[in-house]
């Protein structure tokens, strides 16, 4: 076995650490291969999929090795029958929607910059989009994985049917998990049948507490839209509600919510498939654009904290600017390019001690290299960070796994 | 020496915490603790407490901890794995004191109870406001938040809707040394490990949830239910296969086979034929959605060669069809004097060739099964049916549930879709993991319980019980002394 290696380029630095060495496996038994060679030579490895969340958490304290997993790309098993999904983790999730398609089916998980962002990458980084709405994130339908642990050990967790119990729950465990416990090499998932049709309905220039009505309201009225987001469009919300299924249903929920909006004093419109897909592009410019890209968690009830007084310090130090709010999450994302670094800093601090307050988190998901320095991309530690820090020992008693990039300097 | 403290010096000491009634080591009460809802394995414990605060349940873990006592932490004890069977010379902290609702948030959609509250009383909390807790295992009435929490609990309607895991938001978790801990909250994504991950279904292995945050639901406006036979479980698989193919996605969508149908009728008096199979079939979502989709699903169970469709003509008729399918594994008692409940996972494509196999492998150990499962995600309850006054029949009946399981791993499925794995259900785990799968999974366990205090013998394997370290306190663990380890 000859595991493709070669020097690094400045490509493949980590927000700015350069590795000696970049390895490449293209197939699982590689994979396992280039981790335990990084173990045998104490490297310090991170594991880079499409690179496309690489300036989530914090420069590694120590680079010796990336192991890229773009080669590790095939679809390992399909059964469309089972609507079950096992792929390498290093497929991206447009090939993996193209297989599925095929099958009039689809991976839920609509997360950003699909072109590029793999399979493991969306798993170890927990990336979502505005589907997350009514299907949920990577722990909602990740069922397996097969996984490496630092000392090159192979393992698996979880199974390739919807429901299993069996054992300590690995797969879930590796959400979000940014390369800090393992590496992902396959990862199995349920998937939905495509939709026979999707509508969009815009509801533009709402104020924050309209927004957070309107949530209730339709939650009220047992409508059930399958994306909601409200993307900033100056000082106010344009709210898009996308409705997915047959079309009988799809009708129904669309003419309702345009009365239930009305009712409210909100003028909506169905929007045709060009203007549906415009509006989803500009979620997605937000999404997927910016030197700079922030994550603030709260809760649902919370949007008008959000759009009135968290987002504005970070908002009032980019320029352009965007913002989205998922309503029913209580989850919005900033991006933009900064003006200064000091200024999106102190922006930065301000609110993350409000929404910290509050039982929520900001989160610096991209940032240029230069800026980085002047804050934290985490924020405080959770008073569960030692139980964190014990998981981290026991998978990776060396800290050679993106050492230093996690929470609490994990 | 070992400084293990006397089983009465103990119980005075945790009578001083929790109070001397809810504390006690003989007397008919300890019976009830033996075992869990799987009655056929027993083991008395030293001592049972019943803490009624998370600061009781902390001092009550530091004092079983000082006196070298495993814990075995248990809510309602309706499991069915053996998974709250306690091991000899354990103390068992019932949490079933600990059951107020503490807070209720609508808007952000949900409730911070106490481990003890019973799944079903979550929901009647907050039912008049439109809401509802989806996790709807068929003990909903009797088992507790805790025990969900701790087994990952699933239910009818998880096809649709997700298991525990997927309604849980935080946890407050007393630890091995006593210390208290939150994990994660009402705002999602918190920073971090996913620690809810490695707790939910942790099987009470990693410390003993206090409080819990459980996602709540708007019920959905309509639900819309059929119930169809079928000639055999070849039709109704197929028609299982097509609802799924056709893209729709039932609420929750049931089978039985013969067996089953007569003991259920034997049970309730339901009107049911005598068929091969019989499916009942949720549909639920926004009225004119769920009007469509169950139209679609009809269509579909007639060609893939319905006998009958019955639609209930109001919600009472409905709530009947769902008592029958409810009330299936007690029934089965109707028409065998004893019987096990085996719980596996098949990919749901296989339905029809995995009854039949299960078929011939009863025929083969001169046994019967009665089948009840959650069709749509492959999720079997083979009910094997036994006289225990006959010579052997419990060993053949254990021995045929165990091949069964053993069939559903080799069909590329899981010894368990919801019942959790136990201690009757660990030595299939090597079945279904190699060595480095349970050994990773035994350090996430260790992270929480570096000693394996909390629930010894249960999930894993392996006579070692705990990694390479010996029991608490460095000890010979008392169940590797008694032998009772083996069973293990």
């Amino acid at each position: 076995m000859v595991i493709r290696e070669r020097a690094s380029t400045p490509d493949d630095a980590i927000q700015g650490v350069a590795p000696r060495l970049v390895l490449e496996p293209s197939t699982v038994e590689e994979a396992i291969a280039a981790v335990a060679r990084c173990a045998a030579e104490r490297m310090a490895v991170v594991f880079v999929g499409g690179g496309t969340d690489l300036g989530l958490g914090a420069r590694p304290s120590r680079l010796d090795a990336v192991i890229r997993t773009g080669a590790l790309s095939r679809l390992v098993d399909h059964a469309p029958a089972d609507q079950v999904v096992t792929a390498e983790a290093g497929m991206t999730l447009s090939a993996l929607s193209e297989a599925l398609a095929r099958h009039r089916q689809r991976l839920a998980l609509d997360a950003p910059l699909p072109g590029r962002a793999t399979v493991g990458g969306v798993v170890a980084a927990n990336a979502f989009g505005p589907r997350r709405t009514r299907f949920g994130a990577a722990r909602d339908l990740v069922l397996g994985v097969s996984l490496v642990r630092a000392d090159g050990v192979a393992a698996k967790g979880g199974g390739k049917v919807v429901k299993n119990v069996a054992g300590f729950d690995l797969p879930r465990l590796m959400v979000g998990s940014l390369g800090t416990l393992a590496l992902l090499t396959t990862v199995t998932f349920r998937v939905h049948p495509l939709p026979e049709t999707e509508v969009t309905v815009l509801f533009p220039g709402l104020d924050p507490d309209q927004v957070r009505g309107f949530a209730q309201a339709w939650r009220a009225a047992q409508l059930e839209p399958s994306s909601a987001a409200a993307v900033f469009a100056s000082d106010r919300l344009d709210l898009g509600l996308r409705v997915e299924g047959f079309e009988a249903g799809v009708a129904d929920q669309v003419a309702r919510l345009l009365d239930l909006g009305r009712r409210s004093g909100l003028a909506g419109e169905r929007l045709g498939a060009a203007e549906g897909a415009a509006f989803w592009r500009r979620h997605d410019a937000v999404r997927e654009g910016g030197s700079v890209r922030v994550k603030v968690a709260s809760t649902p009830s919370r949007i008008g904290d959000l759009a009135r007084a968290w987002l504005p310090p970070i908002l009032g130090e980019l320029s352009p600017a965007g913002a989205v709010v998922y309503p029913t999450l209580g989850i919005a994302f900033a991006s933009g390019e900064p003006a200064s670094g000091a200024g999106l800093a102190a922006g930065l601090r301000e609110a993350r001690i409000a929404v910290t307050a509050t039982g929520g988190s900001l989160v610096v998901c991209e940032a240029p290299p230069a800026i980085r320095p002047a804050f934290d991309p985490w924020g405080p530690p959770p008073p569960s960070i030692d139980l964190m820090r014990a998981l981290k020992e026991r998978f990776d008693p060396d800290r050679r796994l993106a050492p230093g990039r996690f929470v609490g300097n994990i | 020496m070992n400084g293990r403290a006397s089983v009465s010096d103990l119980a005075s000491r945790m009578a001083a915490v929790v109070g001397a009634r809810n504390c006690f080591s003989e007397g008919p009460d300890l019976l009830t603790y033996e075992c869990d809802g799987l009655t056929h394995g027993r083991t008395r414990p030293d001592l049972v407490v019943l803490p009624g605060s998370t600061e009781e349940v902390a001092e009550v873990v530091r004092l079983a901890r000082a006196s070298g006592r495993p814990i075995v932490p248990r809510g309602s004890g309706t499991g069915l794995s053996g998974g709250a069977r306690p091991v000899p010379g354990s103390v068992v902290v019932a949490l079933s004191r600990m059951r107020r609702i503490l807070e209720v948030n609508l808007e952000d959609g949900w409730v911070r109870v106490e481990p003890g509250v019973l799944n079903l009383d979550v929901t009647k909390h907050v039912s008049a406001a439109g809401y509802y807790y989806a996790p709807d295992p068929s003990s909903q009435s009797i088992c507790s938040i805790g025990g969900n929490v701790a087994f990952n609990s699933g239910g009818a309607h998880c096809l649709k809707y997700g298991f525990t895991v997927n309604h849980v938001l935080g946890a407050r978790l007393v630890l091995h040394d006593g210390k208290v801990v939150d994990i994660g909250g009402p705002a999602l994504d918190a920073p971090g490990h996913d620690l809810l991950a490695a707790l939910v279904g942790s099987e009470g292995m990693v410390g003993i949830v206090t409080e819990v945050t459980l996602r709540l639901l708007r019920k959905p406006e309509t639900t819309r239910t059929f119930f169809a036979t079928f000639p055999s479980t070849d039709e109704g698989g197929e028609a299982v296969s097509r609802i799924i193919a056709a893209g729709i996605l039932p609420a929750a969508i049931e089978m039985m086979d013969r067996l089953a149908i007569v003991a259920a009728k034997a049970a309730t008096g339901l009107d049911w034929p005598d068929v091969g199979a019989a499916l009942l079939m949720d549909a639920d979502g926004p009225a004119a959605e769920v009007e469509d989709l169950s139209a679609r699903a009809v269509k579909i169970a007639r060609e893939a060669g319905a006998l009958e469709l019955r639609l209930p003509r109001s919600e009472a008729e409905r709530q009947l069809m769902w008592k029958g399918r409810k009330s299936a594994f007690a029934a089965v008692g109707r028409i065998s004097p004893n019987y096990m409940v085996e719980d596996g996972v098949i990919p749901r494509s296989e339905i029809a060739p995995v009854l039949r196999e299960i078929e011939s492998m009863a025929k083969d150990a001169g046994l019967r099964v009665a089948n009840v499962f959650h069709a749509g995600d492959g999720n079997l309850h083979p009910l094997v049916l036994y006289d225990a006054r006959e010579q052997g029949q419990e060993d053949r009946a254990e021995h045929l549930g165990g091949e069964i399981l053993r069939m559903c791993v080799r069909r590329g499925g899981s010894i368990t879709g919801e019942h959790g794995v136990g201690a009757e259900k660990a030595a299939y785990m090597a079945d279904m993991f190699g060595d480095d799968d349970l050994e990773t999974m035994k350090r996430v366990r260790s992270a929480f319980d570096p000693d394996c205090c909390f629930n010894p013998g249960k999930v894993f394997p392996s006579s070692r019980l705990c990694g390479e370290k010996p029991g608490p306190g460095g000890m010979e663990h008392p169940a590797v002394k008694s032998g009772e380890v083996q069973r293990w």
